[in-house]
């Protein structure tokens, strides 16, 4: 079943990052075994006459092409507003896109984000005509605050980026689900297997965004194909409806009929 | 004058504020084709605006380009 993003409709429900891989070629092989049509990148100081840069661009350019998809820069490393929006801008020049995953961190430990920072810079990119889709935590509120500026795609942390803790607060997800049924969520960060995707997307979220969990695997492309899985089964469970969680037990087979040699005299 | 690109210090023999687009032929030795974007002082600088954006004594540019992401 497709993902809505910001009006462009995709065939896969996962977003994949495009860093850490063992080389660019296995890159390429694990995007395309996860059959994500949305693929992260950002943006870092030029050296004089480093054409490194421009070789992985060309690569990721070849790579959405042929998956018939999506670019999405992120901007990684900003602790401030004004740092986010500048390199937003930048962005949105280079690779001709109004999509940005907006992150803004606040703390070097966990690389959680600031929130105050984060509703700052939302603010401004929608008013320059951005389409944000922030990497945020698993706060309600601040969910809920993202999605009244405009944001009609909210991506919560399971846990910090790159720990593949998985989902640490499914009450908070949850919630978060349940709370703003018309946003389109996705989890990002923190997810380390397949079954960690797959819950998110039972819970009911409309998508995933992962890298280190298929870069760092011991084969990234069949850790991506795993995640491909995964996901759709998920989504598949979601659509079907999970039957309730029960407290006591309750046979599944018949009980009408059970043979005599079981009674007690 | 003296002015930063990418945190590389570069210094003109003269004292008057030079365009972007002369600050970057001494960024980039040879002409390329590189994809990149310009900040000057953390402010975005628009391709179209290298021309008649001055550098004045001091200020940062900083010169970007694309990289894997996650």
């Amino acid at each position: 079943m497709t993902l809505s993003i910001y009006g462009q409709t995709l065939n896969s429900r996962l977003l994949i990052g495009s860093a850490l891989y063992p080389s660019p070629q296995i890159m390429k092989q694990a995007i395309l075994a996860s059959g994500s049509q949305v693929v992260t990148l950002s943006l870092k100081r030029q050296k004089p006459n480093e054409h490194s840069g421009q070789q992985i661009w060309q690569y990721l350019q070849d790579v959405v092409k042929q998956v018939n998809g999506y670019l999405l820069p992120n901007t990684a490393g900003c602790k401030t507003a004004k740092e986010a929006v500048t390199l937003a801008k930048m962005s949105r020049e280079i690779f001709q896109t109004n999509w940005i995953k907006l992150e803004v961190i606040g703390d070097d430990y966990n690389l959680q984000p600031d929130a105050i920072e984060l509703l700052k810079a939302t603010q401004q990119l929608i008013s320059a005509g951005f389409k944000v889709l922030p990497y945020c935590t698993d706060d309600l509120v601040l969910c809920q605050r993202l999605y009244d500026l405009g944001c009609e795609v909210i991506m919560p942390w399971a846990s910090p980026i790159g720990t593949g803790k998985g989902l640490m607060n499914p009450y908070n997800l949850e919630t978060i689900r349940l709370r703003l049924p018309n946003a389109t969520l996705i989890l990002d960060a923190g997810i380390g297997k397949p079954s960690d995707a797959c819950l998110a997307m039972e819970m009911g979220f409309d998508g995933v965004l992962l890298n280190s969990a298929i870069a760092l695997a011991n084969n990234p492309i069949g850790m991506a194909s795993a995640f491909n899985s995964a996901i759709r089964a998920g989504e598949q469970a979601y659509v079907a409806g999970i039957m309730p969680e029960r407290q006591t037990a309750h046979p599944s087979t018949p009980t009408l009929d059970t043979p005599f040699w079981h009674q007690a005299k | 004058m003296k002015f930063y690109i990418n945190d590389q210090t570069y210094t003109l023999t003269s004292t008057s504020d030079t365009s972007v687009t002369t600050a970057l032929t001494l960024h980039f030795n040879k002409p390329q084709q590189s994809t990149f974007a310009v900040a000057l002082n953390g402010d975005f600088i628009g391709k179209a605006d290298y021309g008649h954006t001055m550098v004045k004594n001091g200020d940062r540019l900083d010169i970007l380009q694309p990289i894997q992401g996650g």
